[in-house]
């Protein structure tokens, strides 16, 4: 038992270490978050409020739930679809690695990364910048962005899951850019016509984001926000499990 | 004593194709087996089915006296897939000691590091080596947990003619240690080399099953090429008495006969129309090429 643990946290650190060693993953979730919101607070009025909120730390809040959920969508999945395509899952099921061991290993690995890139973009962005929030609400929000970050490590398994990789990649692109768009991390939703609005109250994207603009605004996360992030991870673990099952049982 | 490997009648159907058809296999403590056979003849599914990444159609598997599948079997094994890649942006050291990680009784990672001849490129990241240096960090990783069994698909594929040599030499050392190896390989030279017992599929069932001599001594047969005439028929030629095998690649004719002098003497005698005529010894892979045929 003590030693599968030493193997999976050995696992882990080779985990994390590859995603900081990745070139799409610094530029999609560290650089872009940072660069995307110094010339949006920048070029725009900052006096200007989004629901009530100041547009700052709002779009502080939108631009870490977008590198968050690129670190998902940008490394987590090509790199679940590679490892299998490659056929280097199927050499760690003849070592004694328990599989358990390896998924949760890299869950874990990015768990610790999107804290990285949180704590990141908060400091490097929001401190430059001079917001001023209390402790508390960073650290919930901070924390309201971690937790989302589990639906698109979901998501991104599901993904992964695809027998080819080089589609993996593209289709992880689209998601990623497509319901960060239409879920109004970049332009707030309030922006949007009617019908685009109402459609990005289902997205993972806007509901995370949602979360941390009611933190920063003085309220609080509300629970269809939860629930329905907490309805995507549940949906896509069962459903890419059930495709790997499908697939190794040959 | 009880086998390391134990396969009965073992079937494994892919999409209504039968890729293994019963086969039974015993492979006892501390010998080198190969399995030898042409490409698609049912090798990597039979290792694959051994290793538990399979599941037969049909047929019972065990491996260590139990289920490949199981922990403590994982433990006790390694293996060199075929077409399986490194992963990246870790370094070759690195890649070692996440699979070092895994086992109980690790390998020093400087001993693995020398028998695939990768010192110098210790500190690189695995994805730069080239094939064959890849094909040797699959060799450290297969050795890193210091496996009982040891089980090498196609291991020598990309590798060049100096890494093979010390690829073989680390075989052996480790067959000389009591280890059990299995090794799948097309050329019978190969097998000959370092195998005690060779057991050459085809199509899925054993050809034949013996030592390498014994195996060799059943393919010695000599050859006899030519280029024949236009109005020459292979039926016409398989129907010469001492012909036991024919191939033919356009106009050339390889005939296999146990006995040439005879056959040649034949074939003047039925003035067969023959140009640019060759006799040779027919080597081991000519010979093995001729026992898949003589099978089917």
């Amino acid at each position: 038992m003590n030693h599968t643990i030493r193997a999976t946290w050995a696992q882990c650190k080779s985990e994390m270490l590859r995603t900081a060693r990745n070139k799409r993953f610094v530029v999609f979730s560290v650089f872009m978050p940072i660069a995307f919101f110094f010339i949006f607070t920048g070029t725009m009025n900052t006096d200007v409020t989004v629901d009530g909120v100041d547009w700052i730390p709002y779009y502080l809040m939108s631009m870490t739930a977008y590198g968050v959920i690129g670190a998902s969508l940008t490394s987590f999945a090509p790199r679940i679809a590679k490892e299998r395509a490659q056929g280097w899952i199927r050499l760690l099921r003849i070592t004694p690695l328990p599989s358990g061991s390896y998924v949760l290993s890299k869950i874990a690995a990015q768990a610790a990364i999107n804290i990285v890139i949180i704590v990141l973009v908060f400091v490097v962005a929001g401190v430059s910048k001079g917001i001023d929030l209390p402790v508390s609400v960073w650290v919930e929000s901070g924390l309201w962005i971690w937790l989302g970050g589990f639906a698109f490590m979901a998501l991104a398994t599901l993904v992964g899951s695809m027998r080819n990789a080089d589609a993996v990649q593209v289709l992880s692109m689209i998601l990623y850019l497509g319901m960060s768009v239409m879920g109004g991390l970049w332009m707030p939703t309030s922006t949007f016509p009617h019908v685009m609005q109402e459609i990005a109250k289902w997205l993972p994207t806007y509901r995370v984001g949602q979360g941390a603009w009611n933190l920063v605004g003085g309220g609080h996360p509300d629970w269809t926000g939860f629930g329905i992030l907490a309805a995507y991870a549940l949906i896509f673990v069962i459903i890419s499990s059930y495709i790997m099952k499908k697939q190794e049982a040959v | 004593m009880n086998p390391v490997i134990e396969l009965e009648r073992v079937s494994k159907v892919y999409k209504g194709k039968k890729a293994v058809d019963q086969l039974s296999l015993r492979v006892p403590k501390g010998s080198v087996f190969a399995l030898l056979g042409p490409n698609g003849a049912g090798k990597t599914t039979t290792v694959s089915m051994i290793l538990g990444l399979l599941q037969p159609t049909d047929g019972k598997v065990r491996l260590l006296g139990g289920d490949p599948r199981d922990a403590g079997v994982r433990k006790r094994i390694g293996a060199m897939l075929q077409e399986v890649s490194v992963i990246d942006n870790l370094k070759v050291s690195e890649t070692i000691e996440l699979f070092r990680s895994y086992y109980d009784k690790p390998l020093p990672l400087d001993y693995l590091l020398k028998v695939s001849a990768l010192e110098a490129e210790r500190g690189k990241m695995a994805s730069s080596l080239s094939g064959g240096q890849q094909r040797r960090l699959g060799f450290a990783l297969a050795l890193a947990g210091d496996p009982e069994v040891l089980f090498l698909d196609e291991p020598t594929v990309g590798m060049d003619v100096t890494s093979r040599q010390l690829f073989w030499d680390t075989v052996r050392s480790m067959a000389n240690r009591g280890k059990t190896i299995v090794l799948t390989t097309h050329y019978l030279e190969e097998a000959d080399g370092i195998a005690d017992r060779i057991v050459v599929i085809d199509m899925g069932r054993v050809v034949a099953d013996g030592t390498p001599s014994e195996i060799k001594a059943r393919t010695a047969g000599r050859i006899i090429s030519f280029t024949a005439g236009e109005r020459t028929s292979d039926e016409e030629l398989r129907a010469i008495p001492g012909v036991t095998g024919l191939s033919r690649s356009g106009r050339r004719v390889k005939l296999t006969s146990d006995d040439t002098d005879r056959l040649i003497a034949e074939l003047i005698n039925r003035r067969i129309d023959m140009r640019d005529i060759e006799i040779g010894g027919g080597g081991l892979e000519d010979a093995f090429q001729a026992l898949v045929r003589k099978a089917e």
